[in-house]
């Protein structure tokens, strides 16, 4: 897409979507949304930034190896937070019950384990939704070079 | 730390785990995926053994996710079933993968062979989720994860009809979870509840008010489970998906994927619905006639097939007919047999899908007429496929022979012998269709000079015989697994 | 029961009401339809309807979210039925993400998403 207007605009309110992804991730615990809607904004300002420049240069930006990993490393976070449960002596994913620091309710530095979780999740569903696209966009470019 | 004690979340964990850890494993360390996927279902297998015996010495016990005890947080309920149905799931499946690990060398492309395993296990995963979970929007979600894991294994292979079986399966089964959540939607409105025994104590209060939602929720969930578990008038997806998937895929869907889905069809209506609702509405009749249709029709479709693999496709229907004809008798022994038929059905029909699938990749046949004189050939995976067809029939020292027994006493039980006879019909149907193959592939000639097939790894040849094996040994023992099924039974008929 | 009973129930149950008529639309959609994407959005649009329903369950006339703030007492909506709900959506946008990637698949196949051209191509068969 070779718009000025779109390009322009955009520029200016990726870093804004982004840093608005990220604020809604990191207070997953304390406000409405978490990992998967501050994930999606992330993973939106992905696909907008495609789709006003291009593709390439997008996928310059995540390469498959890059997304694979961090698509991984949100899951193991996830995971990873319950199996530390268990090795702290309390039931998967138990939070205050494996004595994780639950800190002042509606402090940034609270909810324990729940912080880290949303953490994960917030990387992966960015990481999901920005591959699911340039999947879907690579098959239709391949389909069109036949 | 008790390590035991974590076993409930830890069979589920794990697969879901290493399925993540897969994608990064096929892209740097290609070769570490088999053996992964292996340790992990082993992993799964070990912990399933270990919670069937705890559950046979000291009775069921639950688990609370996040130590929240219910309603608040998440339970497993290891029950006599559950624990039964993870043993089934878990050996099963380890051998289908490790017959695998080799099969799929030649029906996949190398690229996507490392997804294969992700898919693989998270499908594991999920059905050991859905039969231990103790709540119901939990279910749901192992449901959904379960749908598309088991379309993404047969879509992997991207040939034209795989792709669009799975099409048409994803969006089926997409329905069955709509009407599953509408029904969740519609219990959890009248008693607040998502935990099946809570929602259990609060139903029959609530049926006295509220008759209405409760019926329309029953039919949801049993349209919505029927649907993915193919029961007869449901199941157009079947025959397309398990026979154009890959040998391992087919294996896996018709011995537990649908599977799976009638056992969280029994727990909800036994173990949820109280049974003065089942008085109210005729539902285990409608389940016991959808189930002899299956019986019948699934068999009839099935003699007129030339594809092996849609071959036992239709018989499948027609077996997922049995499970049911055990849940709706409401005897016990009809029960036994129906929950028996579960493991029998899975240990006997993956045998057949991969006894297939060894003769597809070693001839590259697929018609039933190019099967003559496999016997001689490839006589290991012949001999595998007689011993399933046998307990197809339901002859006797197989183990297909003991869940029909015990399927036609429960019917005699309850004073209804026609469904005896059904079960009588059916063996001959099957044996209509099943022997012909069985006489053909030892005693006749092939119309043309074949060229010799390929010969089969060990990795293919070993679970086959394992398989096989355990036919027969369980035809020949049921004791050994009978203990656990009649005290799922008693359990689930508050005997 | 006379119409305006009629009407005030409705307007009393009106969530309910219009997630019934969604999933209805929804319904239609998915099954009358030949166009794949079509197809898609209608199953969309029946899992969309049985969210709201779900949500509408929760809903409290008057309430406010369930946050809590020192000091505040309001009625709150059950926040249950919406965090589950989440869950669900995130599982209808994965379920449609593969179901247009499989159309997708279909369309370099059979160079249509038409269901009953692709049944015309392929001779037979139902999708």
């Amino acid at each position: 897409m070779e718009d000025i207007i779109v390009r322009y605009v955009s520029r200016f309110i990726l870093p804004f979507v982004q840093l608005y992804g990220l604020y809604i991730v990191l207070h997953g615990h304390l406000s409405p949304g978490g990992g998967f809607s501050g994930g999606a904004i992330i993973g939106a300002s992905m696909i907008l930034y495609a789709l006003s420049f291009n593709l390439a240069e997008g996928s310059k930006k995540l390469s498959h190896d890059v997304s694979s990993i961090l698509e991984s490393t949100g899951a193991l976070i996830f995971a990873g937070m319950g199996l530390i449960s268990i090795l702290l002596g309390a039931n998967f994913l138990a939070n205050g019950a494996a004595g994780f620091p639950l800190g002042t309710p509606g402090n940034l530095f609270s909810g324990g384990s729940i912080a880290i979780i949303t953490f994960g999740v917030g990387i992966k569903v960015a990481s999901t939704m920005a591959t699911l696209f340039y999947s879907l966009i690579e098959e239709e470019h391949s389909h069109e070079h036949h | 730390m008790n390590f035991s004690q974590h076993l409930p979340a830890l069979i589920v964990v794990v697969p879901l785990l290493f399925a993540f850890v897969m994608p990064l494993l096929a892209r740097w360390r290609k070769q570490w995926c088999v053996p992964v996927t292996l340790g992990a279902i082993i992993f799964s297998f070990a912990a399933a053994l270990q919670m069937a015996f705890q559950v046979m010495s000291t009775g069921p016990f639950s688990y609370y996710m996040g130590d929240w005890p219910p309603p608040w947080g998440i339970e497993l309920g290891i029950d006599y079933l559950a624990a039964f149905a993870a043993l089934t799931i878990n050996g099963v499946g380890l051998l289908i993968i490790w017959f695998g690990s080799k099969d799929l060398l030649h029906e996949l492309k190398p690229e996507v062979l490392g997804w294969y395993y992700t898919l693989y296990l998270l499908l594991m995963a999920s059905m050991v989720g859905i039969v231990i979970t103790n709540d119901i929007f939990n279910m749901f979600v192992f449901l959904e994860i379960c749908a598309i894991a088991s379309c993404g294994i047969i879509s992997i292979k991207e040939s034209r009809d795989c792709i669009e079986a799975a099409f048409k399966y994803l969006v089926l089964s997409v329905l069955g979870s709509g009407a599953f959540l509408l029904a969740v939607a519609l219990l959890y409105m009248v008693t607040g509840h998502l935990n099946f025994t809570f929602m259990a104590e609060a139903l029959p209060e609530a049926m006295v008010l509220y008759p209405n939602n409760l019926l329309v929720a029953m039919g949801l969930l049993v349209v919505g489970l029927g649907v993915k578990a193919a029961l007869f008038p449901l199941h157009v997806w079947l025959p397309d998906a398990h026979s154009s998937a890959p040998s391992p895929s087919s294996a896996v869907l018709s011995a537990l994927v649908i599977k799976v889905y009638a056992v969280a069809m029994i727990r909800l209506l036994y173990l949820v619905f109280p049974r003065e609702l089942l008085g109210i509405a005729p539902v285990m009749e409608m389940i016991l006639w959808m189930s002899t249709l299956a019986i019948i029709i699934g068999s009839m479709f099935a003699i007129v097939q030339d594809d092996i693999k849609k071959m036992l496709a239709y018989s499948s229907i027609a077996q997922i007919g049995y499970v049911f004809l055990g849940v709706g008798l409401m005897s016990e022994s009809a029960l036994v047999g129906g929950i028996l038929h579960i493991f029998n059905h899975a240990t006997m029909k993956s045998m057949l899908f991969l006894a297939a699938g060894a003769f597809i990749y070693g001839t590259g046949a697929r018609k039933l007429s190019e099967l003559k004189g496999i016997g001689h050939t490839m006589p290991i995976p012949t001999i595998a496929f007689c011993i399933g067809a046998f307990s197809m029939v339901g002859i006797p020292i197989t183990s297909g022979f003991i869940s029909k027994w015990y399927l036609a006493l429960g019917a005699l039980d309850v004073g209804r012998p026609f469904f005896t006879a059904v079960i009588l019909i059916s063996s001959l149907l099957n044996g209509i269709y099943y022997l012909p193959i069985v006489v053909n592939a030892f005693f006749s000639k092939p119309e043309e000079a074949v060229p010799a097939p390929k010969q089969l790894p060990r990795e293919m040849l070993v679970p086959l015989a394992l398989l096989s094996f355990g036919v027969i040994l369980f035809g020949v023992y049921p004791s050994l697994i009978l203990g656990i099924v009649y005290r799922a039974a008693q359990l689930l008929l508050g005997l | 029961m006379s119409i305006t009973e009629i009407v005030l129930r409705l307007h009393a149950n009106s969530y309910y009401f219009f997630a019934i008529l969604l999933f209805i639309i929804g319904f239609h959609t998915m099954l009358t339809h030949n166009n794949l994407i079509k197809k898609v959005i209608g199953m969309n649009i029946m899992d969309m309807a049985i969210f709201l329903f779900f949500v509408a369950i929760g809903y409290v006339r008057g309430g406010r979210s369930p946050i809590l703030e020192p000091g505040v007492n309001h009625a709150f909506i059950n926040p249950l039925p919406s965090a589950l709900i989440l869950t669900g959506i995130v599982v209808a946008v994965s379920v449609t993400a593969y179901a247009l990637s499989l159309i997708i698949k279909l369309y370099k196949h059979y160079g249509t998403i038409d269901a009953e051209e692709i049944m015309r191509i392929r001779g037979g068969g139902s999708l």
